[in-house]
């Protein structure tokens, strides 16, 4: 006499099978292995119901197997993605900062090499040409500095003094400009 | 005497679901022909695909897989070179979808045929789509594992 075998849980078995197939194909492409979670998950609750189904009433299960099998493989690849996009995204976090103190460096190495170089402009126009040499180095701006604030006391003093015979003399006061 | 009709479309249909082999094939097949049908309904120049990469949303950053769509719709339309400017692992991929629709609708008339050589059949199988899949993902998974590590 021939076993009877029934059918059950064979549907529950393909349809996981659809599902784990296609959440497979989607879990191997980045774009879109993140959402490939979530069939993973339905296939491999149809895929349990169905295997546990066909073995109630000893029907094959090798669908339902098949199914299970393979989207717990999907879901491992789509989580491991998961895990991948959340540490990109930690590392994306961090990187604003990271850009702006690069700016401040480049803007720092900047002013340091343009203090101790000599600045050049030339300006040209209808054959006419102006040209503007300076030396912006801090040490001699500051020795400028000193020498025009201590050497030429003496020499603002005279001119004060001319000044005052001048306004004695003609009786007019020097303009302010 | 004679079977009816339902009795024998019933023992066919059985026979068939016992075989899990022939359907993962069809299955398979299906899901490979869906691929295909949405990258010929949607066009590549209008651009109003309705996937988005999840990936570059998240992280602001594009994944190895970005352009796969517009490759894949390029592909299909011929323009092959326009497809390695959106996704040059594009021709890779869709050579996998293309070589498994050939081999399921072969492995699966192989199977129905020779029924004596099935486990050779599925070893053959196994092994084969095993190594096309690696080389045409290797990649994507490379872009994986070196994010995991």
């Amino acid at each position: 006499m021939e076993e009877v075998r029934n059918n059950s849980g064979q549907n529950l078995g393909i349809a996981a099978l659809v599902t784990a197939v296609i959440t497979f194909v989607l879990a191997v492409i980045p774009c879109v292995g993140l959402v490939a979670i979530i069939p993973g998950i339905i296939a491999i609750i149809l895929a349990t119901v169905g295997l546990s189904q066909a073995n109630r009433n000893n029907s094959p299960r090798g669908v339902a197997l098949a199914g299970l099998i393979i989207a717990i493989i999907a879901s491992m690849i789509s989580l491991s993605q998961i895990f991948v996009a959340g540490k990109i995204a930690q590392k994306a976090d961090k990187w604003p900062n990271n850009i702006q103190n690069i700016i401040n460096d480049v803007q720092d190495n900047v002013t340091r090499e343009i203090q101790d170089n000599n600045v050049s402009i030339k300006i040209e126009s209808n054959g006419d040409k102006v040209e503007i040499n300076t030396n912006p180095n801090k040490k001699d701006q500051e020795k400028t500095l000193e020498e025009l604030e201590g050497g030429d006391k003496a020499k603002a003093d005279t001119l004060n003094k001319k000044a005052d015979t001048l306004q004695k003399k003609t009786g007019n006061v020097p303009r302010k400009k | 005497m004679f079977p009816e009709k339902n009795d024998v479309m019933n023992n066919r249909k059985v026979r068939f679901l016992n075989e899990p082999y022939l359907i993962i094939n069809i299955v398979f097949a299906g899901v490979i022909l869906l691929i295909f049908a949405y990258s010929g309904i949607f066009s590549p120049d209008k651009d109003s695909y309705p996937v988005v990469c999840i990936h570059q949303k998240l992280t602001g950053q594009p994944c190895v897989s970005c352009g796969l769509s517009h490759g894949f719709s390029l592909i299909v339309r011929g323009r092959i070179a326009e497809a390695y400017t959106w996704n040059i692992y594009a021709m890779r991929v869709f050579l996998f979808f293309a070589s498994q629709l050939f081999l399921r609708t072969v492995f699966s008339v192989f199977y129905l045929k020779y029924p004596d050589t099935r486990r050779q059949l599925i070893l053959v199988d196994c092994i084969g789509s095993g190594i096309i899949f690696f080389v045409a993902f290797w990649p994507f998974m490379v872009s994986i594992i070196s994010g995991i590590f």
